[in-house]
């Protein structure tokens, strides 16, 4: 559906309260495929709940979220089928520590998608090596630095050959000397055309290999543009001034 | 039906109560003291004029009795107090040696550790003579005697000791009636209750198959449970009983050997023994 | 003292092969120990998914309220209480009184294990389930593949001091007429009256199974605790 230019990712009138408090308010977007999306925004601003939303680890309480033309908000949706093609990367890794690196990368596509462990575990030493990790195949995540471990993480997703990637503040747990490596396998995820929706603090970053940079701020984007413009030409007086704080 | 299970109930929870209950040394004392003074006035009843004497010999001491009071009619509650054969004559010795009695009510198994570590003077609870006992603690003359029988479910074709081979029998653990059942039917068949009241509810439910006994409880189960179970055959051996004393308290037992003989020649103990088992 | 002590120690043990009555009394405990434990993992497992997943998503609220009313039950009576209603009411009909130990048992520790399990899947971190649940496992396939094997590792400990009190616990079992290692040093005391040596033994023995059990657990933990490196 996407070839024919339909949104990947449409994101109708979402909404998402805690109780009283509204988090997000009708926001509507729509992700292409081979875009890579920026979220950025203050603390609180409801960038993460929106990335949780878009593949229902936060169950939004409004609207509607297509992904691939199916409504995922709908609870007669299949919310595990549509997973599988949204990989997710997350702030503390959130490896499997009782199992080994390859065991952690093969698991979901030998369990979930019928495919042999050969298969499996040439995927996943393939994807290992272009990361550079491939001879930490046997260790447990426990033997491995913040850096490696969330290059894992995302080799992990990469596995269940994903439509889409989600990065929910990557870099935000590492030491910064470790920031860049993970960097660097984003930056060429990036390259290969797959579409990514980023939440992060890295501005450097966004503006190097973001498609489009997103400001959020009290639950809802207020401002959207390319990088160069983004950064260089903010209209909006919150997004200056953040802009301001962390640049 | 429900009234068996309301007295299960009752027997389980008081059963758990008296277990939790060991912990607070100071409830059972406060309660002994309490079943010392009714005791007491059980007595009085009888025999007044000696009660006065033995309140003004208190300080001949006090003589701890351990037992335990789930043996009707030998020694049993009765409302707050715990009475029967055991406790009279306990009650009768003590007046005799000039000495203040007071009851310790604690499960059978507990009452020789109690009278070996000196926690209890005597035990008195139906116990019998017996030579590998006669090693552990001392045991004075016999005071008073019954004998076994055999109790079986009303529909039961066990009619004498005869057909007991290969049948479960039970009894309470450490009774001769337990001792006896061993020799019989052997040692696997013998279902060991901690009181013959389980092992009644046991022979009613079908659990067991018959009971072996002391004869004077014995008509006591079968009245509490008329057409349900029943005595068959003759009476298996004649008991006789005793009271224990630590090992090395030789002149306890020698001044309860002396207030025994004098209780039966007076007929002191028959006069309690028919107030206990009337004659049939 | 020590000619007493060999002739206390003839009488106890090896006049009439009293010794005997130990065996089998360890025997007995031993299996009754071992089954209930059996039963009580399979029983604590189930309630504890139960409770931890109504913690976790607030589904199976009724399934919930029944395991809750069960912990209440087992858990605020005692062992013994539950044993002999089990025994003389329940099962008042049954004669194999092994088989009901180890439901009485089994039904008690279940109730502890539960809240070992609970305890343990509540500890393992939030984002295990949702890395698991955003790669497509379903709630049931997250808990199976990746919570429970880590919430298991974690509680095996517990489960294994579960089992040592629990091979205490047993030595109730002479209230239902059952000849356990307990039931076998009271036996022995009834028949000679010398309440030092079996009591003695059955503590020595009770005593050396958990000090083997504990020393099981140690090297069970350490090795656990590599494996994490």
């Amino acid at each position: 559906m996407s070839a024919d230019g339909k949104a990947l990712i449409e994101v109708k009138h979402l909404g998402k309260s805690f109780g009283s408090i509204q988090v997000l308010k009708d926001i509507n977007v729509d992700i292409h495929e081979g875009d890579v999306v920026f979220v950025v925004g203050p603390s609180g601003s409801g960038k993460s709940t929106f990335l949780r939303c878009l593949n229902r680890l936060e169950e939004p309480t409004e609207g509607n979220i297509f992904f691939e033309g199916v409504d995922i908000v709908d609870k007669k949706t299949d919310i595990d089928r549509h997973r599988q093609k949204m990989g997710m990367v997350f702030q503390q890794f959130n490896l499997f520590p009782h199992m080994t690196i390859l065991k952690n990368l093969t698991i979901a596509p030998m369990k979930l998608q019928g495919k042999s462990r050969q298969e499996a575990e040439a995927t996943a030493l393939e994807l290992l090596d272009r990361v550079g990790l491939k001879d930490r195949a046997d260790a447990y995540p426990s033997q491995l630095s913040g850096g490696q471990k969330q290059r894992i993480a995302i080799v992990r997703a990469l596995c269940m050959k994903p439509e889409v990637m989600l990065f929910d503040e990557p870099t935000s747990a590492l030491d910064p000397e470790m920031v860049g490596e993970v960097l660097n396998v984003m930056r060429e995820l990036a390259k290969e055309k797959m579409t990514m929706v980023v939440v992060t603090h890295e501005m450097g970053f966004a503006r190097e290999i973001a498609t489009r940079v997103m400001f959020m701020d009290g639950g809802n984007f207020i401002e959207e543009a390319p990088p160069e413009e983004f950064f260089t030409n903010p209209k909006n007086e919150r997004l200056k001034a953040f802009l301001g704080k962390v640049l | 039906m429900k009234k068996k299970v309301f007295a299960l109930t009752m027997a389980a929870v008081m059963a758990a109560a008296s277990l939790t209950g060991c912990g607070s040394k100071e409830a059972e004392t406060q309660a002994a003291a309490q079943e010392t003074s009714t005791a007491q006035a059980e007595g009085e009843a009888t025999e007044a004029e000696e009660t006065t004497e033995a309140a003004a010999e208190a300080e001949g001491g006090v003589l701890v009795m351990a037992t335990n009071a789930e043996f009707e009619p030998w020694e049993y509650h009765d409302g707050d107090s715990i009475v029967g054969i055991d406790v009279e004559i306990a009650q009768a010795i003590a007046d005799k040696l000039g000495m203040e009695l007071q009851i310790e009510d604690m499960a059978f198994d507990a009452i020789i550790p109690s009278v070996v570590s000196g926690k209890a003077d005597i035990g008195m609870a139906a116990i019998s003579y017996d030579e590998d006992r006669a090693k552990s603690v001392s045991f004075s003359d016999n005071y008073a005697g019954s004998s076994l029988v055999l109790l079986v479910a009303e529909d039961s074709e066990i009619a004498s000791a005869d057909d007991l081979e290969g049948k479960l029998v039970g009894a309470q653990t450490g009774t001769t009636g337990e001792l006896t059942a061993t020799e019989m039917v052997g040692d696997s068949n013998v279902e060991r209750y901690n009181s013959y009241f389980e092992a009644v509810q046991s022979l009613l439910t079908g659990k067991i198959d018959a009971i072996i006994i002391d004869g004077a409880p014995a008509k006591v189960f079968l009245s509490q449970n008329e057409g349900k179970i029943k005595q068959v055959g003759d009476a298996l051996s004649n008991e006789e009983y005793a009271v224990v004393a630590a090992l090395d308290n030789t002149e306890l037992i020698e001044k309860i050997n002396g207030a025994i003989s004098e209780l039966q020649e007076s007929g002191e103990i028959d006069t309690i023994m028919n107030k206990y088992i009337p004659a049939e | 003292m020590w000619g007493n002590f060999s002739e206390q120690f003839y009488l106890n043990f090896i006049q009439d092969d009293r010794w005997k009555y130990f065996v089998n009394g360890l025997k007995v405990t031993l299996i009754i120990t071992l089954f209930a434990v059996l039963l009580g993992v399979v029983i604590g497992l189930i309630v504890g998914v139960i409770r931890s997943t109504y913690e976790k998503t607030h589904k199976l609220k009724i399934l919930n309220f029944l395991c809750s009313i069960y912990l209440t039950v087992i858990r605020g009576t005692p062992v013994v209480v539950q044993l002999m209603i089990i025994y003389y009411i329940i099962f008042a009909n049954a004669r194999n009184k092994i088989p009901i130990a180890i439901l009485a048992f089994g039904i008690n520790s279940g109730a502890y294990v539960a809240e070992i399990f609970r305890s343990g899947i509540m500890s393992i971190d939030q984002g295990q389930l949702e890395a698991g649940r955003s790669l497509g496992f379903n709630y049931r396939q997250t808990m199976w593949y990746i919570v429970m094997p880590q919430a298991f590792k974690n509680v095996l400990p517990a489960l294994c001091n579960e089992f040592i009190a629990l091979l205490k616990e047993t030595s109730v079992s002479g209230y239902i007429a059952l000849q356990d290692l307990t039931k076998a040093g009271d036996i022995v005391r009834s028949r000679t009256f010398s309440p030092f040596m079996p009591l003695m033994a059955v503590a020595a023995i009770y005593l050396v199974c958990v000090v083997i059990l504990t020393q099981g657990v140690k090297i069970l933990e350490r090795r656990l605790r590599q494996s994490e490196r």
